[in-house]
């Protein structure tokens, strides 16, 4: 299979990119590709390495659910106008030019990121991030092309850094944010990227990449489509799990980025199955692993990490399945390498911010109805509960007022009222309380059900796109 | 176009086959339940269970809120959350009045009942319906007293 695949990229590169470039032979070419790549997955990672930030967010801002949500969008908003607008334009430039650019921009507005002190100012900062990240991703693979000696294997390094960049943000936040708080992960990002810039000095003298305006992207567009999908259908994995573990469940951001971890091992670790699947079925494989990871998380019983750890295992499999060879299909190695690897950019992004622009609001909407819900089962576990009336009694008042300390948006601490009441020594208040929590627990996380439903829906469309084009062997 | 079969391909229906067992044993469990139930107040259910006073009077009491749940057509908890001031299940649709008299109509019936049990001899029956009928439900019901006030 493998060979079939060698053969038909090197027919691609055949039809534009085939000149040998002479950086690849320079010593430290890998050193080089290596800070692209991580520049690379910096960038991709940054759709949702704030995501386990949120709560830390929330509370410094004083802000609302909507409002903190801006700090995610803001960024894969500004990538998706900023990549699709460049389409148009961005074969016209030196790619070392936009990659620089696009390096000093994200570098200076990580600065800002981490500097912030008001929400508006931390949410106009992340848009200038994703203009800069636009702009590094735009020019970035011709310039990993140059370093690395092939459009192939400049392609490979960009595809995996993405797909692992995207995997790995959650849970390299979640660590960074409880080890060093939130404004660490934006200041720890930039070194990372202006060490990049090292590639553009050593790219300067590559030779520009000519690509006239021909319709090739129309040749990307049944993979773009899958890929936009699946990234809609990544809202659910990277940003609604991760919501559920901080938030509802009450992990700390570290524990949290240790469960949601598993999404990037199941990527790495599915890595060697896709190099030994057929284009079509890793693909498709992929897209059904990621539809059913999704519907384990939307069928979830209970607040249990176990099920969570074993839906998020078969999305990160079908992550690492689909997207890389639908990134491939989705880059024109040959005569429109920059515009097309623009395009894709825009296009997952697209994909994401749509995505939660359609989750978001269902969420929203069901929240509120099952906190009444929470609130109901609650009262009735403190009603039943086999505890005299000398404990339930200030229980219950102290809970009310947890509730009435609680944030809008916020789950109110009601272990803290039994606790004070001395449930760590009365076996009976404690069992009391565990229900109690559990309860709550439970029935937020089922009211997660319809926004996980809604993503499992648009992985579920990019598998049947893929098995629509494999019929025309648009993915062969 | 055709594919031969491969062990890549047996893998990918391995996992395949795990993520949709992995559903069915969620479902199973969801299915199953165990979850808390916010119970029909019209039906009977398990009396609060424990011996002594506080017991008793935690019988009583959950019964008559169970007595004028159900003739309000609304749960237990419901009502509870409306007699507590700022709660969001405020906006209630009975005026205070009818609370007023279901409560005080559900707890006479669960002093009866408790009498009829034997959890309470007839002289603290009587002694409980009068509480019933001169306490100030009404202020409570009207969120002038809280809980915590009456309670000390």
């Amino acid at each position: 299979m493998s060979t079939t695949r060698t053969a038909t990229t090197s027919k691609r590169c055949a039809t534009g990119l085939t000149r040998q470039l002479p950086l690849s032979q320079g010593r430290g070419s890998a050193l080089l590709v290596g800070l692209l790549a991580i520049a690379v997955a910096i960038a991709f990672a940054d759709s949702s390495v704030v995501v386990l930030a949120l709560p830390e967010l929330y509370t410094r801002f004083d802000t609302t659910i909507e409002g903190v949500a801006w700090v995610v969008t803001a960024y894969n908003a500004a990538v998706a106008v900023v990549a699709l607008g460049l389409v148009f334009l961005v074969h016209r430039l030196r790619a070392a030019t936009v990659l620089g650019g696009g390096l000093l921009v994200f570098t200076a507005a990580s600065i800002a990121c981490a500097l912030a002190g008001s929400l508006s100012f931390l949410i106009v900062a992340r848009c200038v991030q994703g203009i800069g990240a636009a702009l590094l991703l735009a020019g970035s693979l011709p310039v990993l092309t140059a370093v690395a000696g092939s459009a192939v294997r400049g392609a490979t390094v960009w595809t995996l850094a993405g797909t692992f960049g995207a995997a790995l943000g959650p849970a390299l936040g979640g660590v960074v944010t409880q080890a060093f708080g939130w404004p660490a992960i934006f200041a720890a990002q930039a070194p990372l990227a202006a060490l990049g810039l090292l590639a553009v000095f050593a790219a300067r003298d590559a030779p520009a990449l000519e690509e006239g305006w021909r319709p090739s992207l129309v040749r990307t567009l049944p993979a773009n489509a899958c890929i936009g999908l699946l990234f809609g259908a990544l809202v659910g994995v990277l940003f609604l799990s991760v919501l559920l573990v901080i938030t509802v469940w009450g992990y700390s951001p570290i524990a949290g980025a240790g469960i949601v971890s598993i999404l990037p091992a199941a990527t790495l670790g599915a890595r060697p199955l896709e190099q030994r699947l057929p284009r079509w079925a890793a693909v498709c494989g992929g897209a059904g692993l990621l539809t059913l990871g999704l519907l384990g998380l939307a069928l979830l019983p209970s607040a249990s990490v176990g099920f969570a750890l074993g839906a998020l295992t078969f999305c990160g499999a079908g992550l690492s399945l689909a997207i890389p060879i639908l990134s491939g299909a989705a880059l024109d190695l040959g005569a429109g390498l920059t515009r097309s690897a623009t395009f894709t950019i825009g296009v997952r992004h697209l994909g994401l911010v749509l995505a939660l622009a359609s989750i978001a609001p269902l969420l929203a909407s069901d929240l509120p109805s099952a906190g009444h819900r929470a609130e109901l089962r609650a009262t009735a576990v403190l009603l039943d509960g086999p505890v005299g009336l000398s404990k339930k009694v200030p229980v219950a008042l102290d809970a009310r007022k947890e509730f009435a300390r609680a944030k809008a948006g916020e789950i109110p601490d009601l272990s803290r009222p039994f606790d004070a009441h001395g449930a760590r020594h009365d076996p009976a208040l404690a069992a009391v309380r565990d229900r109690l929590v559990g309860a709550i627990k439970d029935t937020i996380t089922r009211s997660f059900r319809s926004a996980f439903l809604l993503s499992a829906l648009l992985a579920a469309g990019a598998l049947a796109l893929a098995l629509f084009f494999r019929r025309g062997q648009v993915l062969e | 176009m055709t594919t031969r079969w491969s062990p890549a391909l047996t893998f990918l229906l391995v996992l395949l086959v795990a993520a949709v067992a992995l559903l069915v044993v969620e479902a199973g469990k969801d299915a199953a339940g165990g979850g808390i139930k916010v119970a029909d107040p019209c039906q009977p259910r398990a009396p609060f269970p424990g011996h002594g006073l506080d017991a008793t009077i935690q019988r009583i009491v959950l019964d008559g809120l169970d007595g004028a749940a159900c003739r309000l057509h609304t749960t237990r908890e419901e009502l509870v959350l409306s007699l507590s001031p700022g709660s969001g299940a405020r906006s209630v649709r009975w005026d205070e009045h009818t609370i007023e008299m279901a409560l005080r109509a559900g707890l006479r019936r669960s002093v009866d009942e408790a009498e009829r049990r034997g959890d309470i001899p007839g002289f603290v029956a009587r002694a409980a319906r009068r509480i019933v009928e001169t306490a100030p439900i009404d202020v409570l019901v009207r969120g002038g007293v809280r809980l915590s006030d009456l309670i000390g």
